[in-house]
């Protein structure tokens, strides 16, 4: 009964694929076999999963592991289907620790997403940040590293602010479980913990993370990450804090910071991070606005913008896969060499934008609509200043400097068959989406009465994006890339640490040489003191028992450096393996 | 096959400007004949609103982000390797 509870939980398969896949290394058929047979098994487990499960009391907690209801199950379908185009995007990848990383990673998601108290959540979020920074490190370069770290240290510091929140809340109402938070009873406490969640949605002014990391991410990781962790960030704002005010200004607020950024950024990848910022704020919005249509719209974008952002991702990394660059400057006139790739960037790029027919289209739309209905013209008109934004810079600018425009003469290729396939399985889901809205809409946790394919919509959608084009190419010197790069608010800790730094390292060597002096004058004699009298006391008393406790503390120490490898992938492997099995304890116990 | 639509699309880029332009004044005209159920303010009853607000907002954005880069956010590429 108990493995029954264990085995149905999506995230255990992950996390048993992550340890089996390093045993797999010189097996290539199995390897991909267990790469593509885990997300499908989790695909098809999560539509048999009971409403709750895995309830464990420990220490005194109640953990819940598992809390299924309409709202978690949207989210586990696109996140299980995302976790198999990633997959097979990812399946030339040589490198095992970048699948384990990646399955962690999923793994670490689902576990948020199915959680029904803070102490699990936190758990699985704090391993979601953890595996994730791997992802960025598997690109090797110097870059990437430093970005990891910084990446790490503001997911750290978001963990804590979410952790402290969560012992607060715990102090003032005895109670760990994950509902819903009323706005007019929120305390201190719950803003730490919306802070925490703000932070992975990438919410201004602490959004600088994603745009700084994901671009130096590794080709397949910036596909993983891209829909992972700030959908997991609007899953948990939408089950907890749906209808404050502040999600619906800041919201508005990302989708036209996003966007602006993203119009004047060279790198192809950095511009698609701008987007997730600013499309994230469409959801961020949605759910501050707190309507029933509003959030069911901030639900179906999020599940229209994991495929066409990921899509996306996979086209702007098969170029960087197969020319080197991402960088607009350098590239140009593709459509040659990599025709395929074009085909399916330019789907995601009018996804994105919202065309009708396709999946931005029937979901976008939605909050936009919720928006006006509640009177709220401001957010209305931002949101639709940044469809505008979104239009001229990933509908448009992208693809034109990337495939057409100058020709570059970058030598390319068609990139490798599967992820070619993974694309075109990510095309076709938004062209589904935008034709069979029903297949998305009936998934949502209320119900939905609204049309998006009605004449009015219609022109209105196609005056906007017809007449942005017109801006476009009436701008597009302006437009032109060049080989630059623009401040954002990560400069605070990039540069002004190093500020801080220098002005901290004066007092701080002053006081560290004075103490020298008062230790070398007064403490050395103490201390020689001191050690003549315990030097006494260990040679009478104590050295023949503690000998042979010694010498054995010496042999482990040697036995655990030859565990020591050095490999990066042994680690993740070992402190997968002990998390699994402190895992299996815990739900056995 | 379509290496051969694509080649001759970017050899016809005069053809494909005036097809554009037709098409903007069909959006245009299309909007004359959209039913308007349940304005939400004033510029949902303005026939036309919605191209006005996607050129101007085209430029805007790009005016004034463009303008922002220039003066003040645009730095080397090593600007924070340094």
């Amino acid at each position: 009964m108990i493995s029954s509870t264990v085995l149905i939980h999506p995230t255990t398969w992950f996390l048993m694929g992550a340890v089996l896949l390093p045993l797999l290394n010189k097996r290539e058929k199995l390897k991909k076999t267990v790469l593509i047979g885990i997300p499908i098994i989790a695909f098809t487990l999560i539509h048999w999963l009971p409403d709750s499960f895995g309830q464990v009391s420990y220490l005194g907690f109640d953990l819940v592991f598992g809390r299924v209801d309409q709202l978690t199950r949207v989210f586990l379908h696109v996140f299980t289907i995302m976790a198999i185009i990633g997959c097979i995007y990812g399946l030339h990848v040589k490198e095992t620790g970048q699948h384990i990383a990646a399955f962690l990673y999923v793994g670490g998601s689902l576990g948020v997403t199915l959680c029904g108290d803070y102490l699990t959540l936190f758990i699985f979020w704090e391993l979601m940040a953890f595996a994730s920074t791997f992802l960025v490190w598997y690109r090797k370069k110097r870059r990437s590293i430093d970005a990891g770290f910084r990446y790490l240290l503001v997911h750290t510091a978001g963990g804590l602010v979410l952790l402290a929140g969560i012992f607060l809340r715990y102090k003032n109402v005895h109670d760990l479980s994950f509902v819903q938070i009323a706005t007019n009873g929120a305390t201190f406490a719950d803003y730490l913990i919306m802070i925490g969640f703000m932070l992975n949605a990438a919410v201004p002014p602490i959004h600088a993370w994603l745009p700084d990391a994901y671009p130096e991410a590794s080709v397949t990781g910036a596909v993983f990450m891209c829909a992972f962790t700030t959908k997991t960030a609007v899953y948990v704002l939408a089950r907890g804090f749906p209808g404050f005010e502040a999600l619906a200004i800041l919201g508005a607020i990302m989708t036209v910071y996003g966007v602006g950024y993203a119009a004047i950024e060279n790198d192809a990848r950095r511009i698609l991070a701008y987007h997730i910022v600013s499309q994230v704020g469409y959801m961020v919005c949605g759910i501050g606005i707190g309507t029933a249509m509003a959030v069911n719209g901030a639900i179906s974008h999020a599940y229209a913008h994991i495929i066409y952002k990921a899509l996306l991702f996979m086209g702007a990394g098969a170029v960087l896969e197969m020319t080197g660059t991402s960088k607009l400057n350098e590239l140009g006139g593709l459509y040659k060499r990599m025709p395929l790739a074009m085909i399916f960037t330019v789907i995601g790029g009018i996804s994105i934008s919202g065309f009708p027919l396709t999946s931005g289209f029937v979901s976008k739309s939605m909050i936009i609509a919720a928006a006006g209905e509640s009177h709220r013209i401001g957010l209305l008109l931002m949101m639709t200043l940044a469809a505008v934004g979104t239009f001229l810079s990933v509908g448009i600018k992208l693809p034109y400097f990337i495939w057409f425009g100058k020709d570059s003469g970058v030598k390319a290729k068609d990139a490798p068959w599967n992820m070619n396939l993974a694309m075109g399985i990510a095309a076709f889901l938004c062209f589904f989406i935008g034709i069979y809205p029903e297949y998305l809409y009936k998934m949502l946790p209320f119900p939905v009465n609204y049309h998006p394919y009605t004449s009015y919509h219609l022109a209105e959608t196609m005056q906007l994006l017809g007449f942005t084009g017109l801006g476009f190419f009436i701008m597009v010197k302006k437009l032109k890339p060049k080989p630059k790069m623009n401040l954002d608010l990560d400069w605070f800790y990039r540069k002004g640490a190093r500020v801080f730094m220098r002005f901290a390292s004066r007092p701080v060597l002053s006081s560290d040489s004075w103490i020298n002096d008062v230790y070398r004058s007064i403490g050395l004699r103490l201390t020689m003191a001191l050690a003549k009298a315990i030097s006494w006391f260990d040679w009478e008393g104590i050295d023949w028992t503690i000998d042979g406790s010694a010498r054995g503390v010496v042999e482990g120490g040697n036995r655990l450096r030859s565990l020591m490898t050095g490999k990066i992938q042994h680690y993740i492997g070992g402190a997968l393996a002990l998390t699994f099995i402190i895992l299996i304890l815990v739900m056995l116990v | 096959m379509l290496l051969r639509i694509l080649n001759y699309l970017n050899e016809h880029s005069l053809m494909l400007k005036r097809i554009f332009f037709v098409f903007l004044a069909l959006f245009v005209v299309f909007d004359f004949s959209a039913a308007r159920h349940a304005p939400h303010f004033f510029g949902d009853s303005i026939i036309g609103f919605w191209s006005l607000f996607g050129l101007i907002g085209c430029l805007g954005l790009i005016i004034v982000f463009k303008g922002l880069s220039h003066v003040w956010l645009e730095k080397k590429e090593d600007y924070y390797d340094k």
